[in-house]
């Protein structure tokens, strides 16, 4: 006799527990007596992390899956827009040095190899200059930077607009967005929702206590899976499939398991961050809708702008850095004298253990969140790991334990792939940078750099990332993401022994051309991001 | 940017509205607010939509006069040649603005409209400052305004309330083969309201709105005539 997957049993709330739990009752009907039964089961005394503040446009499919309004969301979740990042000082560390990574794809992308052509175009521009030296090598650097001249994404952020207008419909956009969120009023947020529209059943209690099935049965039932988690009040719940969200602490998979953990810090060598809130002076400062990255002498400083008050925190590797040292550079940035006087905005010091579990479903017992990995918080990849996980498992949950095996086999080699892609893109960051201190050079040593990013730089010295290097149908970051990477820090990909590959200049030119179009109607018609916000706020946006 | 001036018989008592040019108001408007009360009178000649407020995002009716900005297909030879003149039009020049002085509201007559005269045209006060019939009839209209607004308000909650609204995307193509597109514009979702359980349909018949809501969907027939009169402005009939 097979064992059907009726009750779902999630440890630990927070957003990867909330999450879980609304997709998997949102797909599976839990408010009516046929659907599955989910069980969120949280502890009173342990605190949220509360990881990343930063999103993906993911998060819209995500929100649209649990039925939340994005009125509400943004409402209640002091939400703001994020249309990608800006990298400053992450190139040559320079007053002038940025490049941008939108969430808008290079205009035609797919059509033509536009960073091929705009390559060309840079090379050309260069040999002339070098002929006539006219203009100093950068004067002329922003307004025709990849990012600009291929996306019209960039001129919305540098001018604090909104990626949409009042009279776009939830969710609907002129440009691509994500949202920049109060993690903890996101999970009181979600927590309701869960619980008052998706028929989640909440339980407060501390697990105390992991039950092992002992033998196979005759119902269905393997040795080795969870029969039930002992709670300090309400005995045993006992449960089909059982979710760790307990976060780093992974109570079911690392510590009832014993899971090994793979450490990236070889790779990624952040280990530390220092994240503090900083109030806007002014009511009407703006907000800006991207999320600024700046290089520093070893790490980088993250800020988010949510409706209230801004998330800034300085990721280091202590290895390579003080803390005092660290709060000294996170203290000049937020603009007060030194580390004492940011000691008033209440620093919150966090560890960061870069690393994954390679196996994150043993049994039936999958990981989410924390508790299956976490890296640095460079592009935002906590949360959205959270979501594609959570998404797998409402979408392909597996109708019985006689499945549970291939499904589980499956969700590995996905979380996997997806962890390793995630190392090798943000690994990617720091090996064009030429800045000269030690963290930076470190970053640079080859011997840190993993293999399956070493085989694609060196593809990549003769062309453009295309959508070949990246095959599977669960890639995290496409080709664009790359080509923003690269050229943003001053790769160049020599394509003068290839010149058939850019035939298509008619093409090309008239996609240029487009951008400019696109960005001169967007900077026309997009309000300011906090006047967006304001209005929301007041009028809220239309379902349609 | 209309100037808006409250009006008192101190100060404007030879104030005088030209009405032959009030309707003037409406020469370029593609798309003019509608009232419940009068959606009657409008789906007789104008399909009635439904647009999003520029600055609000908030859903309006409108009676669709043309094809793009600018366009008032209803307006030649400097006339409005419709049957029915939409209250926001035959209001003009006047407008209800909160008072600074009080809780009240005044009335507000826009300094810029070319129907404001001074030698010919109808007065609001008579030499002893009271207020003559003239404008005792505008002060109705802007009443009338008033009190279908409210209806207005009502019904759009429950359109949204009973999902009973969609977008109406629509590529029309003229006689001269030259193609528009319609966006940003809402109407009623047809299959929607023909599945709204007894219990809805009572509550819009008890509320006196369900004849609007059937209004609004017939009145999109006249999309026909307006194409009509789209084409015999680009000379073709």
């Amino acid at each position: 006799m097979d064992k059907l997957t009726k009750i779902v049993v999630i440890v630990g709330g927070g957003n990867a527990g909330w999450l879980t739990a609304g997709r998997l009752a949102a797909k599976h009907n839990s408010n009516s007596e046929q659907g599955l039964k989910v069980i969120l089961v949280e502890s009173a005394n342990v605190p949220a992390i509360g990881v990343g503040e930063g999103t993906w446009p993911t998060m819209r499919s995500t929100l649209k899956a649990l039925n939340i309004s994005e009125t509400d969301f943004i409402r209640e979740c002091d939400a703001s827009f994020k249309q990608g990042a800006k990298f400053a000082k992450w190139h040559d560390g320079s007053e002038d040095d940025y490049y941008y990574h939108p969430l808008v794809l290079p205009q035609g992308f797919g059509k033509t190899d536009l960073a091929g052509h705009w390559l060309a175009q840079q090379a050309l521009a260069k040999n002339q200059s070098s002929e006539q030296s006219p203009l100093p090598a950068n004067s002329q650097a922003h307004s025709h930077s990849f990012s600009n001249q291929v996306c019209f994404q960039e001129a919305i952020c540098e001018q604090g607009l909104a990626p949409k207008t009042i009279r776009h419909a939830e969710f609907a956009d002129v440009a691509n967005y994500a949202y920049h969120l109060d993690s903890a009023k996101f999970t009181r947020f979600l927590q309701k929702h869960c619980q008052e529209n998706l028929g989640v059943t909440h339980i407060i209690d501390d697990v105390i206590g992991v039950n092992s099935i002992g033998d196979t049965n005759s119902e269905g039932a393997r040795a080795g899976d969870i029969a039930s988690v002992t709670t300090k009040a309400h005995g045993d719940i006992t449960g089909d499939l059982f979710v760790d969200c307990t976060g780093f602490s992974s109570l079911l998979l690392g510590e009832h398991y014993q899971v090994p953990f793979k450490k990236c810090d070889d790779v990624l060598f952040i280990d530390t961050a220092l994240a503090v809130q900083v109030p806007y002076e002014n009511d009407d400062d703006a907000i800006a809708s991207h999320t600024i990255s700046t290089g520093q002498k070893a790490g980088w400083i993250w800020d988010i702008g949510l409706q209230s008050r801004r998330g800034v925190g300085y990721v280091y590797s202590s290895k390579h850095s003080t803390e005092a040292e660290a709060k000294q550079i996170l203290a000049e940035y937020v603009g007060v004298k030194n580390g004492a006087q940011l000691d008033s905005l209440k620093v919150r010091k966090i560890p960061i253990n870069s690393g994954y579990r390679e196996t994150a479903w043993q049994n039936n017992c999958v990981a989410i969140g924390l508790s299956a990995g976490f890296l640095e918080p460079l592009e935002a990849s906590a949360l959205v790991m959270i979501e594609l996980g959570a998404q797998m498992i409402s979408e392909q949950l597996p109708q019985s334990r006689a499945v549970m095996d291939i499904v589980a086999k499956r969700f590995n080699e996905t979380a996997l792939y997806r962890w390793q892609k995630i190392v090798d893109f943000l690994k990617l960051h720091y090996i064009l940078s030429e800045r000269e201190e030690p963290f930076w050079a470190d970053n640079r040593d080859p011997s840190s750099i993993p293999e399956s990013l070493q085989e694609l730089m060196t593809l990549w010295q003769y062309r453009a990332p295309a959508d070949y290097d990246f095959t599977s149908n669960n890639e995290v970051f496409p080709a664009a993401s790359y080509q923003y990477v690269l050229y943003g820090m001053g790769f160049n990909s020599d394509y003068s022994h290839n010149p058939f590959a850019l035939d298509d200049t008619d093409m090309a030119s008239s996609q240029f051309e487009q951008n400019k179009k696109l960005t001169a109607k967007a900077l026309s018609l997009l309000p300011s991001n906090r006047e967006l916000l304001s209005k929301i706020k007041e009028f809220g946006l239309s379902r349609i | 940017m209309a100037q808006l001036v409250a009006i008192d018989n101190k100060n404007h008592l030879q104030l005088a509205i030209d009405q032959t040019k009030v309707e003037q108001h409406g020469a370029k408007l593609h798309l003019v607010p509608a009232v419940v009360p009068e959606f009657s009178n409008m789906a007789v000649q104008y399909p009635l939509v439904i647009t999003k407020n520029g600055d609000t995002g908030q859903f309006v009716f409108a009676a669709m006069l043309g094809f793009e900005a600018g366009e008032n297909l209803y307006w030649r030879d400097e006339q409005w040649q419709g049957l029915y003149v939409p209250l926001q039009i035959r209001r003009q020049p006047f407008f209800v603005a909160k008072s600074t002085a009080s809780d009240n509201y005044d009335v507000c007559y826009d300094t810029d409209s070319p129907a404001v005269a001074t030698e010919h045209g109808q007065r609001l006060f008579n030499d002893q400052g009271q207020e003559t019939e003239f404008f005792a009839q505008a002060k109705g209209c802007l009443g009338e305004l008033l009190r279908g607004e409210e209806a207005n308000s009502q019904l759009l909650s429950y359109l949204q309330e009973m999902d009973l609204l969609q977008s109406m995307k629509m590529e029309v193509m003229f006689a001269n083969q030259q193609t528009v597109n319609l966006s940003g514009l809402y109407t009623v979702d047809q299959d929607k309201l023909a599945a709204l359980s007894a219990e809805q349909v009572t509550q819009l018949h008890q509320a006196g709105l369900l004849a609007a809501v059937y209004t609004l969907v017939i009145s999109l027939g006249q999309m026909h005539q307006l194409i009509d009169l789209k084409n015999k402005q680009l000379g073709h009939s």
